[in-house]
This record gives C-alpha cells, sequence and structure tokens, in this order.
C-alpha cells in the first residue's frame, strides 16, 4: 500500500514539471492559436543563462533567479516581435513549422555557445535530500517545484479571469478584430503573452537544471506538457495542470506496477482514449465547427 | 495558375506539350546522372529520393486532406521493418516484399485515421505523435525483429540480380520514385482526391455534399502511410541497418517541415522541400569546411562560444533557412516558384 | 624489326609503371597517410565528441614529432550526430572522395554498424570502435580490430567482485535499453549464474526517460544491496539522486562510461562517493608516466578551449594507440595487409590502457580480433579521488 502512496506522490512530484511547461503551452495557445514547439527550447535558454551567469560571473543564487525570470520575459517578448509577427498571412502550420525552425536554432545556440558536457547548476535547495511523509518520500526540491506549480497556476488563472490584462488576452483569443475595435493593442498583448509563457516554462527549466544539465534536458518535458495540454484541453489553464499531474501518476502506475518500458506509450495511449470520448480535451468546451 | 477550360484538360496528367517537354528532359538528366558525377552524390541522391517519396506522401495527408500527423516515423519503420522480415523470414522476393511492407503500413495509417475523424490540430497531433513513439517502442521489445540491437537487412535481390552498388540501387528507386509521384499526381485528379481536397477544405460542407468522411479520411492515413513504409523499406536497404533509435520524432518532424517549407498543397512542392532539407541535412555538416564562412565561424567560436559546439551550427542554420523560408513565404518554395513566373509572366508591366 | 621491339618494350615498361601506380595503396602517399573517423559532435550524444578530438590532438602531437617513418597523419574527422544515415553518408564521402587508408575509433554501435559491411567489403582496416558491442566480433572480421572492452566483460569483472570481495547477494541492474544496455545485462546474467544467482531485478531504462523514480522503487522493492548501472552519465546521476532522495542506498556500480570520477562527483553534486567502476584506461589522476606525457603533449598543447581532460577525451587517445605501434613497426613500406599483419602481430602492447594483443585471423575464433581483455575496478572517494580497488585483471 505504501508503494501506491509513493508512486502517486512520485507521479505528482514529476507532474509539476509537465504541468509548468503545459501551462506555457496554453498560455500562448489561448490568444494565438499557434503550438509552440520552441517552447523547450526557450527554457532551456533561460536556464542555461542562469547557469552562466552563476557559474562565470558568479552573481549568488538569490540575485541570479530573478535576473533569469526578467530575462525570459523578454525573451518571450524578443521571439514574438522578431519572428512570429513577421510572419505574413501564416496558416497554423507555417506558424508550428516557424516555432520548429526557432527551437533547432535556439537548441543549436545553446549547444554551441555551452558545449554538450553535463553541467550541474548550483542551486540552495538539493534534489538529493528527501522530505520524508510517513514512508513515503519526496525530494526537498519537487516539494518546491509543486508548490511553484500550484500558485502559478492560480496565479496565473486569476490574472485571466480578473485582471484587465487577462481579459484583453482571452478577448485577442477569441475575435481579434472586435478586440481592436474595443481598443485593445493586440499586437502588444500577444508580445506579452509570449513572454508570460516563458516565464512559465523558464520555472520549469530551473527545476529540471537543479538535478543534471544538458541540452537535450528540455524534449522529454515538453512532449509531455504538450501531451497533457492536449489532455486537459488546449484552452484551459486548469485543465492542463490537471492532466499533467494525471499523466504523471499514470505513468508511475503503469511503471510500478506493469512494466517500465512502456510507460510512456500507455501514456499515449490514454490520452488518445481521452479524446476519443471528449475530443477536445477533459475541460475544454467543446469548440463546434462553424459551417 | 492557367484556367482549365474543359473537364478534360483538368483530368490529364500533362498540362501541355511543354509540361511533357520538361518531364523529359528530367528523365533524361535523372538517367545521366550517375555516370556524371562521384558515387558518393549517387547515394546522396538515393537518400533524397527516399525522403521525396515519404513527403509526397504525407503531403497527401497534410496538403491535400488538411491532416497532420507527426508520426509518420512509425509508417517508415514499420515498412523498413516489414520489408526486412518478409525478405528474411518469409523468403518474399524484393519487388512484392516492398509494396507488401507499404500495405502492412497502410493498415495501420487506416487505424490510426480512425481517431482522427474526431480530432483536428493539435489533439491530432498528439495522437499521431504518440503512435509515432509507440510503434518504436514495440518494435524495440521484440526480439523477431532484433529489438534493441537491430536488424541487418540481407542481400538486395531482383530476380537473380544482385544490386549492391549505389548506383544500381539509383535506378531501382528512380523507377519508384517517379511512379510514386505520377501515381499521386493523377490520384490527385480523380474523384478520390478531390474529396480529399474538399475535406481540407470545408469538411462538413464535404459530407453533406455526399463524400463518406470516414471512408475518405482513413484512406489519406492509408495512402500516405503506403508511401512511407515503401520509402521505409527502400532505406533500410540505402542504409543496410535499422534499430528504432533511427525512427524518431525528430525524423517525423523532419518529414513534416519538408512538406510544409517545400509548399502545402503541391506535388512539387512536397518535391522541392525533401530535396532542400535532405540535402542540408546531409551537407551542413561541412559548413566549417567552407572557405571563408568556415573559418569566420571558428574564430567566432573560440572568442565567444565553446569551440566544441561548434558543430551546432549545422542546426542554427538549418533551423534559419526554415524559419526565413516561412516567414517570407508561407507558402513555401512552391510559393516562391509561383510568385517568379506570375512576375515573369506580367513583366515588364 | 628494331624500333617494333624499342616501341614494344617502352609500351610494356609504361604499362608497368602505370599498374605500379595502381599498387599504391589508396589514402597513402610518400607523405601522407589519410585516417577517417566519426563522432557525434552534435545532438543528444555530444558528449562522446570528445573522443574524435581526442584523436584528432594525439596525432597532431604524432605529425609535430616527425609523423611516422616520414609520413603525416592526416585525420578527418566529421560528425554523424549519432544518426547511422549520416555516418554512412560521411564514411561514403571520405572513403569515394578523398580516399581513407584507415578508419579508427568512431563512437557508436548503432552508426558503427551501419557502415562496418561497407568498410570490411572494401577491406579497409578498422582499428578500436570505441564502443564494447559483441558485435564486433560476432563474428570477427580479418580487418576490424576492438581495442575497446567488452561491456559483457565488465559486468562480468563487477558482479565478480561485488560477490567474491564482497559478498552481495542481491544484485540488480539498470541497464539502458538498447545493444550497450544489453550486453551489459548479459554478462551479469552470465557471472551470476556461474555463481548460482540470478539477478533480483533487471530493470530497463529508456533513453528518453527523466523520471527515475519508477526505476528506483523497483530497485527498492527489490531489496537490492548492489545495483549495477549501465546506462548514460545522466541517467546514472538520475538513478544515482533519486535513489538518495528515496533513502536507498545500495552499493553502486557502474561502466567505464561514469568511471571519470572528478567529473562525476562534481556534477552528482557529491553523490557520486562510494561507487564502484570498472575502467580499463588510467584514471584521470594517474601517475604513469606515458599518462602524463600525453596530457602535457597532447592535451595542454593543442586541445581546445573548454575541452576536458576526461575519459571519454583520452580514449580517443588509446582507442588509437595501437594502430600507431603498428604503423611505426611497418615500416616505411606501408601496405594495409601489412598493417593487419603487424596488429595481428601485437602482443601485450601497453600503452595507457590494458594490454593489447591479436592473434592471426581465424573466423571461429572471436578473440583473434579481442584487443584488451583486461580491466580494473576503481571506487569514489571524497572530492572525486580515485582509489585502485583491483589491479589489472584479465576476465575470460
Amino acid at each position: 500500500m505504501i508503494d501506491f502512496f509513493q508512486m502517486v506522490v512520485s507521479g505528482i512530484a514529476v507532474g509539476s514539471s509537465y504541468a509548468l511547461m503545459g501551462l506555457a503551452m496554453v498560455i500562448i495557445y489561448k490568444t494565438s492559436e499557434v503550438v509552440n514547439f520552441a517552447q523547450g527550447e526557450m527554457a532551456l535558454l533561460s536556464s542555461f543563462f542562469a547557469f552562466m551567469i552563476m557559474e562565470h560571473h558568479h552573481i549568488p543564487f538569490y540575485a541570479a533567479i530573478p535576473a533569469t525570470l526578467v530575462f525570459s520575459l523578454f525573451l518571450g517578448f524578443f521571439l514574438e516581435f522578431a519572428v512570429l509577427r513577421r510572419a505574413k498571412d501564416p496558416s497554423v502550420l507555417g506558424m508550428i513549422i516557424i516555432t520548429i525552425g526557432l527551437e533547432m536554432i535556439l537548441m543549436g545556440f545553446v549547444s554551441w555557445k555551452f558545449g554538450a558536457d553535463y553541467k550541474a547548476l548550483p542551486f540552495p535547495i538539493s534534489p538529493y535530500e528527501s522530505v520524508a511523509m510517513g514512508g513515503v518520500y519526496a525530494s526537498a526540491l519537487e516539494v518546491l517545484t509543486f508548490g511553484v506549480a500550484l500558485s502559478l497556476m492560480l496565479i496565473l488563472f486569476l490574472f485571466f479571469r480578473f485582471s484587465k490584462l487577462g481579459v484583453a488576452m482571452k478577448a485577442t483569443q477569441q475575435n481579434p478584430v472586435a478586440a481592436r475595435l474595443m481598443g485593445i493593442r493586440t499586437n502588444r498583448i500577444v508580445m506579452m503573452t509570449w513572454g508570460v509563457s516563458s516565464v512559465t516554462g523558464c520555472f520549469a527549466g530551473l527545476s529540471i537544471s537543479a538535478a543534471l544539465m544538458h541540452p537535450y534536458m528540455m524534449w522529454d518535458p515538453m512532449l509531455k506538457g504538450f501531451a497533457a495540454a492536449v489532455m486537459g484541453g488546449m484552452t484551459s489553464l486548469p485543465g492542463a495542470v490537471f492532466a499533467a499531474y494525471l499523466l504523471g501518476i499514470i505513468e508511475n502506475l503503469f511503471g510500478g506496477y506493469i512494466s517500465i518500458e512502456f510507460k510512456s506509450v500507455v501514456a499515449f495511449v490514454i490520452i488518445v482514449l481521452v479524446l476519443c470520448f471528449k475530443p477536445s480535451g477533459l475541460f475544454a468546451r467543446h469548440y463546434v465547427k462553424k459551417v | 495558375m492557367d484556367m482549365k477550360r474543359d473537364y478534360y484538360e483538368d483530368v490529364q496528367l500533362f498540362s501541355s506539350g511543354v509540361a511533357i517537354f520538361w518531364f523529359v528532359a528530367l528523365m533524361i538528366f535523372l538517367g545521366a546522372f550517375p555516370f556524371m558525377v562521384k558515387n558518393y552524390y549517387v547515394y546522396m541522391a538515393n537518400y533524397i529520393a527516399i525522403n521525396v517519396i515519404v513527403a509526397v506522401g504525407l503531403n497527401i495527408l497534410v496538403g491535400y486532406t488538411g491532416q497532420i500527423s507527426l508520426g509518420h516515423a512509425g509508417f517508415f519503420a514499420i515498412g523498413a521493418y516489414g520489408t526486412i522480415i518478409l525478405i528474411s523470414q518469409f523468403h518474399f522476393p524484393f519487388l512484392l516484399a516492398l509494396p507488401a511492407a507499404g500495405v502492412i503500413a497502410a493498415f495501420f495509417g487506416f487505424i490510426l485515421g480512425l481517431p482522427a475523424l474526431r480530432l483536428d490540430g493539435p489533439y491530432l497531433s498528439i495522437a499521431t505523435l504518440g503512435f509515432g513513439l509507440s510503434i518504436t517502442q514495440v518494435i524495440g521489445k521484440i526480439e523477431l525483429f532484433g529489438g534493441r540491437q537491430g536488424l541487418h537487412a540481407p542481400e538486395l535481390m531482383i530476380g537473380s540480380w544482385t544490386l549492391d552498388t549505389d548506383r544500381e540501387f539509383y535506378y531501382i528507386l528512380m523507377v519508384i520514385v517517379i511512379l510514386l509521384t505520377l501515381g499521386a499526381r493523377n490520384l490527385m485528379k480523380t474523384r478520390v482526391g478531390r474529396a480529399f481536397i474538399a475535406i481540407r477544405d470545408a469538411d462538413i460542407a464535404a459530407e453533406t455534399i455526399g463524400i463518406n468522411l470516414l471512408w475518405h479520411k482513413t484512406m489519406a492515413f492509408a495512402v500516405s502511410a503506403f508511401y512511407a513504409g515503401v520509402a521505409g523499406g527502400l532505406y533500410a536497404f540505402v542504409l543496410r541497418f535499422v534499430e528504432p533509435e533511427v525512427f524518431t520524432l525528430l525524423l517525423s518532424i523532419l518529414f513534416l517541415s519538408m512538406i510544409v517549407v517545400g509548399g502545402l498543397g503541391s506535388i512539387f512542392g512536397a518535391i522541392a522541400g525533401a530535396c532542400l532539407l535532405s540535402w542540408l541535412d546531409l551537407t551542413l555538416r561541412n559548413i566549417l569546411d567552407v572557405p571563408l564562412v568556415g573559418d569566420w565561424l571558428k574564430i567566432l567560436s573560440k572568442s565567444w562560444f565553446s569551440i566544441t559546439g561548434v558543430s551546432n551550427i549545422q542546426f542554427i542554420l538549418f533551423g534559419l533557412i526554415i524559419v526565413l523560408i516561412m516567414l517570407f513565404e508561407p507558402r513555401g518554395i512552391f510559393g516562391i516558384w509561383i510568385r517568379t513566373k506570375k512576375y515573369w509572366k506580367t513583366w515588364p508591366f | 624489326m628494331n624500333r617494333r621491339f624499342f616501341v614494344f618494350i617502352s609500351l610494356l615498361s609504361m604499362i608497368f609503371c602505370f599498374s605500379l601506380n595502381a599498387m599504391a595503396e589508396e589514402g597513402m602517399t610518400d607523405t601522407e597517410i589519410h585516417v577517417g573517423q566519426w563522432g557525434p559532435q552534435t545532438g543528444p550524444a555530444a558528449a562522446w565528441g570528445s573522443v574524435p578530438r581526442g584523436t584528432d590532438d594525439y596525432f597532431k602531437m604524432i605529425n609535430a614529432q616527425g609523423g611516422i617513418h616520414g609520413r603525416k597523419i592526416i585525420h578527418h574527422m566529421f560528425d554523424d550526430a549519432y544518426n547511422p544515415a549520416k555516418t554512412k553518408a560521411g564514411v561514403k564521402e571520405l572513403q569515394e572522395g578523398t580516399g581513407i587508408f584507415a578508419w579508427v575509433s568512431g563512437v557508436g554501435t548503432a552508426p558503427g554498424l551501419a557502415v562496418k559491411d561497407y568498410i570490411m567489403d572494401r577491406k579497409v582496416p578498422w582499428i578500436g570502435p570505441a564502443s564494447g558491442s559483441l558485435h564486433w566480433i560476432t563474428p570477427p572480421e580479418k580487418y576490424l580490430f576492438t581495442v575497446y572492452p567488452l561491456y559483457y566483460l565488465e559486468a562480468k569483472a563487477l558482479c565478480k567482485y561485488s560477490i567474491e570481495t564482497l559478498g552481495k547477494k542481491r544484485i540488480a541492474i539498470a541497464y539502458q535499453n538498447d545493444d550497450y544496455g544489453k550486453n551489459g545485462l548479459k554478462g551479469a546474467r552470465e557471472e551470476l549464474a556461474r555463481h548460482g544467482l540470478k539477478l533480483v531485478a533487471e530493470i530497463p531504462v529508456e533513453l528518453k526517460d527523466t523520471d527515475m523514480k519508477p526505476h528506483v522503487m523497483k530497485m527498492r522493492k527489490s531489496k537490492a544491496d548492489a545495483v549495477l548501472l549501465w546506462t548514460s552519465v545522466s541517467h546514472a546521476v538520475r538513478l544515482a539522486g533519486t535513489s538518495a532522495a528515496m533513502r536507498f542506498k545500495p552499493q553502486f556500480m557502474t561502466t567505464s562510461t561514469c568511471s571519470d570520477f572528478p567529473f562525476m562527483y562534481h556534477i552528482s553534486k557529491g553523490l557520486w562517493k562510494g561507487v564502484i567502476a570498472a575502467t580499463f584506461a588510467e584514471v584521470p589522476g594517474s601517475e604513469k608516466p606515458l599518462f602524463k606525457q600525453y596530457k602535457k603533449e597532447v592535451f595542454e598543447k593543442y586541445a581546445n578551449k573548454g575541452e576536458r581532460w576526461g575519459l571519454f577525451y583520452y580514449a580517443g587517445i588509446f582507442l588509437a594507440e595501437p594502430f600507431v605501434e603498428a604503423l611505426k613497426r611497418a615500416g616505411r613500406d606501408l601496405t594495409r595487409e601489412r598493417l593487419v599483419k603487424e596488429l595481428e602481430g601485437l602482443k601485450d602492447f601497453q600503452g595507457i590502457s590494458g594490454k593489447v594483443s591479436y592473434k592471426p585471423f581465424d573466423p571461429k575464433d572471436p578473440t583473434c580480433r579481442l584487443g584488451v581483455k583486461e580491466i580494473f575496478l576503481v571506487q569514489c572517494l571524497d572530492g572525486g579521488k580515485t582509489k585502485k580497488l583491483t589491479d589489472w585483471m584479465e576476465i575470460k
């Protein structure tokens, strides 16, 4: 029985990074209907930026983290402004390919600048010390990430529902022309969306970097985050988070009881099954195509 | 581009005498190609040709039917493993094993098409992505397929000929590529092809005029899977060794990029995109040997970046080319071609 | 009559001269020997990219010393991103374009297997593939000489030590789900069977997995007291870390891949203390004169900024050492056949790895092309220091 709880706790722990990535992707999708494949590499660049200022410029941890967050904010702004906006009359698939191209550029850049050797990010909280709850263990870092993920989700949810900027973002997604008519500067709104999303992804990147860093570290979390966002509904923030945790738990339970090799496969099979019953994800309102 | 004046003009395979002339000229060039260049370029041409087959097939699904697939590496893998198993375990002749493997891939394509009926956009991409990943996992588990250690391709024999040089393989490959491309073009001109296009443009409206969505959507998946399967079988012989790690998500993404960069919804675009991107894939690693640019990059690396990671420039360039093409011409290489044609047609007005 | 005879003789001599030229070996001139190598400079396996760079710098040192019998070694290395298609493209380009005399090292089992038949069909010698797979010697090929010890043997050595010296009874293995891991699994199973034991847990690790908790839970459930980590560096660190977080502390044993203790200690933030590894070359802090000489004359002179003096780097050196030795012994009159003969004649040749020996080619005997059959074990101490646990042991 204790094993079952351990697996659930482990699933929640790993689900936090999926949740953060999923949140990041949903934020962008909500406002511009673009699936951002470069999400992982944006977080990667921010994490390596943190590594660089901590290792080479000896900036202490508590100053480096806010600096990194600001960096990722501006990275998001920059990418949207310089690249996505320049696309003339793009199709959905075209935008996806642009993000894929961006992903390659960012990944190549990080690998070029930092080399391929494994690195470790100096972190005050060790990823290897754990907190014991009964017979169940979770590492201190995981508890922190969990807390961050949940609070971020709450903040974002409230932000989108109640703040002016958040409502403006929703309006931009629903009908850009009407939004512009109402005086919303849609270009700027989309740019800020990218910034917020980049910061969310940066949290995910940092929590993964605390253990081990190398240029390919964000691929798996991004995929799983994307899968979770899809399962939860690409337009629903709580949905993405819930689905991410669910995904983590299912993976761990399956890996523990049945087969470790196939745990990722099963995750995707479950998602496909869910989508068969709810084609728009668990929590999103089913988008009805107008004829 | 040019207006079609009657039904027969629309359906014919070559739009004019000029098109036939260029086609014949292309055939002659392709035929003479292996004798004009060194053997390594023939190998490169083989690699590009295989990607062309996949691109043309994927284009039928994504460009013409409006679906999306991030799992085509899975069909590619099924084709590769299927061909090898059919030849070595079941003693099929090569010319039979290849289409048979394609049919097996088509069957899986059909199955994948079923969820596609209700899914769209990112939801469909996750479903197909999951499929692609699962296929490699399952193949890796089965010892008959060599498990994780991979399989060696047997000798390629057609009748009693053993083909073991790149040049011989090139000719077989070219024949297959031309047949499949003409087949795709033909398909688009038939009723089924038009149905695909109708589904892409407005699937609800298509259903109301009597197009059976179930049949056509799954058919689109099956046909594009067939192409990918045949290409996979050929790839097994080009590489002579397959293992599950060759068929990654990155490969599926590369296939998708090929058709989008080349131009969605056009066979010419699919071919152009496949040629460009696979050529870049193979040759970009030599960027450091290019006289001026290479040295400048090395100097830049030494001062600002790590010299050890300098080969990653190829990723940056690859991504940059994709992004630039998509930014400046969303319709891809085909769009650039059309635009140039239009420009010269109306010049000097 | 005289004229015709004269013309005939000159024609004959011209033909003779041309055929002499044709007999000159591919990839070799009077002043150059062309050697090729592939390695992942980009992609997920790029950490192994230091192997070809190590060989490159080693050859630079050799050339600076005057080359071998007046010939300089021209080293062609290319990036294949661990993708067999690219490996094959690159090998074909170099072999048919520039002409390669011999291939040295070459990272990866899958990339190597994609080009093995091609290289062997052309009768081009290949020395020291950078992988310990059984594929290289089953079946043995006349022109393929291995230097890297078999993963299979490393597993056997580690199991033997843990059972006989440490007295462990419950041994588990976490293995990467590919050729590398499966070889280790095979070796472990066989050695344990010899002692009448079985593995208490066999845990596959996918390359893409980042979350190691299910794996550690399985380990913990099996109550293993020693765990073989047959994975890549990142997975090994994660496994050790997750185990520490779950308060599960078996004796970890790893392969040579994770034996670079200063490095491992640093990136695992000290967790690597106490880990036992098998290794087949001098440890980074070794005092052996040849080792220090290489460090000074190869690494410090030629290595790029940001390069690390680690196992992968000097693996590039010792994988090429037998080749260089055989070149020296073959003398000025160099052909591929003479190279093969000199390699076969190597007996207990030792550079900075274990003793290298080959035997004349026998298609039924895999060990005729198995260069190194001995390894030794080391343990990680505080601060990343290394303690030698055993001496060179030959494993059957």
